[in-house]
């Protein structure tokens, strides 16, 4: 049988287009800067303007690569499931069975809003092959995606039944269940978030590289004399110019946060997890609970000072990055997590990990980092020698932020859980199923031997990725004690014997 | 204490892995040799000679000498009913532990050193993470792989 093909709104072609072109913007500008700032009097119009030209003919080609790619684009629903057409010159079909899909996510971007549109991402359980199985509709109106759904639920509920019953059971495809809201952000933990947002660093370096792909282009030269003139009136405006830009990258930070983060909130299906947030861009994500793989409280030191924490979440589905790991609750204070966590996950032991590292450990936390520590330490001393020794200050910082982590250290086995506690900059709490840990790993160098201690790491699935959680330095019998507890049960240990001879032959 | 592992590798393991440090002590020597021309050519001091050539040696004795024979002595593995334990590690010792139903699949694979040699590595990967027994009689893989393989299937579970 063959249904209805759909189109995408007109808007996906101008959406596509952009896309593109910011995708290409930087290269572009490079190639401007590079041909327009040469003196090229040639006297040749179309030579003077060629960089103008190639700009020009990019945008028109650009543009009828967007509608074709619109045109093209179709998708319908047919035997239980998705199936989609596109491509530019090669045609390809991705067909994806409505089972298969774990979530449908939505994003409204700016283009979507005015014209109650879409962006509709298509995630699978998927396994390897996760750039294959996700598909993306990048602008469909609302009822569309409403179908999409209507369209899931009834292939899913026609696979809990048995497909004889498919014609009794098409009347009572019942409407989504009412979501049960869980968290909020209030638009004080907002603001607290937005002000803290560690984002400064990202625009930062991102202003740097930008810095350096322009540096060819600054003629420092005619600029040095202003530069030292400037230099004359005093550090105190060098200062002051630097404190000025840094707050006003600060601010974007502070500004991109904010709108990003809008409206953060979390709702309870029967079996997932809704997160919706966002001003200007309303994404929603749709989290199966069973596919959550560990909870994790991360405190950063300086949100830690005031008592915040943010929880996140690992996902077995989903792609790179952003889908896998996924912020639960952004900001929140400590003493607040507990009943909304417990809310969505009533099976997780919330408490504290009490059990700690030995003090003998206390020196491998930092000892290791004196390898490279001592030869910079050297090498700036000789380059620069009085100004240079500063560095040997770094000495006591890294011992005391080793001891820092010592300290942090903590783990603890609550019936099939495994919590863990450790620092690298931040403290992360993550608290982990024996049934969602794919490995654990016990690690010891020669010294550590001595010692009788020992690194215990649990590898986590997160999106395609891993997430590995690790305890440094605590006492070998507790290592051990962390494996035997991971050691599935044997149920039936003769037949294991068995086995083992047959291989040894 | 936990129990080591019991099997360890193939004993020709030892003898890639000596041929892998040959080869990239060649590669050591080839720079060495260049390093000693340019010495020639441009009068560098005579101590850069000396330094080379202890260099070659000392390379040589690590990677064709000490490192194969302590890995090789570390490396165990042990395929049990419901895990598999495996312990590797040069200077660090891993003892890895990966219960049967996590395994997705088992590889074997065979470059064109290991095949002359008759052997091959097995991998096991879980949703997550790979882990690789490095060099194993070519039957044996085999039978290893087919047996994780079953093991595997027989113990069903979510990810």
């Amino acid at each position: 049988m063959s249904e209805e093909r759909n189109k995408l709104h007109w808007i996906t072609a101008l959406i596509e287009v952009l896309k593109t072109l910011k995708e290409m913007i930087l290269p572009l500008i490079v190639i401007v800067f590079a041909n327009g700032l040469q003196d090229s009097g040639t006297g040749k119009w179309y030579w003077d303007y060629l960089t103008f030209i190639i700009f020009g003919v990019l945008i028109i080609v650009f543009f009828i690569t967007g509608i074709i790619k619109w045109k093209r684009f179709v998708y319908w629903f047919e035997d239980d499931e998705l199936r989609i057409e596109y491509g530019l010159f090669v045609k390809k079909k991705r067909y994806i069975p409505f089972h298969r899909i774990q979530s449908l996510d939505y994003t409204e971007g700016i283009l979507h809003r005015p014209l109650k549109l879409v962006k509709v991402k298509v995630e699978t359980a998927g396994g390897a092959d996760i750039m294959k199985s996700d598909a993306e509709l990048t602008a469909i109106t609302k009822e569309a995606a409403k179908r999409i759904e209507e369209k899931m639920a009834e292939a899913k509920q026609n696979i809990v039944h048995k497909p004889d019953d498919i014609e009794g059971l098409e009347a009572v495809v019942e409407p989504r269940p009412k979501l049960k809201l869980v968290y909020k952000m209030t638009s004080k933990d907002l603001l607290v978030l937005a002000t803290t947002s560690g984002g400064i660093g990202l625009i930062l370096s991102g202003v740097l590289i930008f810095l350096v792909q322009f540096a060819e282009f600054i003629p420092f030269d005619k600029m040095y004399i202003e530069i030292s003139e400037f230099i004359k009136y005093g550090l105190l405006i060098v200062a002051i110019a630097v404190f000025l830009v840094l707050l006003v990258i600060w601010g974007i930070s502070v500004l991109m946060t904010y709108l990003g983060y809008y409206g953060f909130t979390v709702e309870l299906d029967k079996e997932d997890l809704v997160i919706s947030r966002g001003l200007i861009e309303k994404k929603r994500v749709t989290v199966p609970l069973n596919r959550v793989q560990s909870v994790r409280i991360i405190e950063n030191p300086f949100r830690q000072l005031f008592g915040y924490a943010n929880v996140v979440i690992d996902n077995a589905g989903g792609g790179l990055g952003d889908s896998a790991r996924i912020n639960l609750f952004p900001l929140l204070k400590k003493s607040a997590i507990n009943g909304p966590l417990k809310e969505i996950f009533p099976d997780l032991i919330v408490d504290e990990p009490t059990r700690k590292v030995p003090d003998r450990g206390k020196r491998y936390y930092y000892r290791i980092d004196f390898l490279w520590m001592i030869p910079a330490i050297v090498a700036l001393t000789y380059y620069f020698y009085p100004y240079g020794l500063f560095s040997i200050a770094i000495i006591p910082i890294i011992v005391l932020w080793g001891l820092f982590q010592h300290r942090s250290a903590a783990f603890e086995m609550f019936g099939n859980q495994l919590t863990m506690r450790f620092r690298g900059i931040s403290l992360q709490t993550a608290y982990m199923m024996k049934n969602r840990i794919q490995s654990m790993e016990m690690k010891q160098n020669y010294f550590h031997r001595k010692k009788n201690v020992a690194v215990v790491s649990a590898r986590v699935k997160s999106g395609v990725g891993v997430f590995n959680a690790q305890v440094s330095y605590m006492e070998e019998e507790d290592a051990n004690q962390i494996l035997d507890w991971y050691e599935p049960v044997r149920v039936q240990g003769i037949e294991t014997d068995v086995i083992v001879e047959n291989n040894l032959d | 204490m936990r129990k080591q592992p019991v099997n360890r590798i193939s004993e020709k393991g030892l003898r890639v892995w000596r041929l892998y440090g040959i080869m990239q002590t060649i590669v050591v020597f080839l720079l060495a040799v260049g390093a000693g021309i340019l010495t020639y050519i441009y009068e560098w001091p005579w101590w850069v000679y000396g330094l080379a050539a202890g260099v070659v040696i000392i390379y040589a004795y690590l990677f064709i000498v000490l490192f194969p024979k302590i890995r090789w002595m570390r490396w165990r593995y042990e395929v049990r009913e419901s895990e598999i334990e495996l312990q590797h590690g040069l200077f660090i010792v891993k003892r890895t532990l990966i219960p049967m139903v996590r395994v997705q699949h088992v590889d074997t694979s065979q470059g064109p050193i290991l095949r002359n040699y008759n052997l091959a590595g097995i991998t096991i990967s879980t949703a997550a993470t790979n882990h690789t027994i490095p060099a194993l009689v070519m039957e044996e893989a085999d039978e290893l792989r087919s047996r994780i393989s079953v093991l595997a299937r027989v113990a069903e579970d979510d990810v």
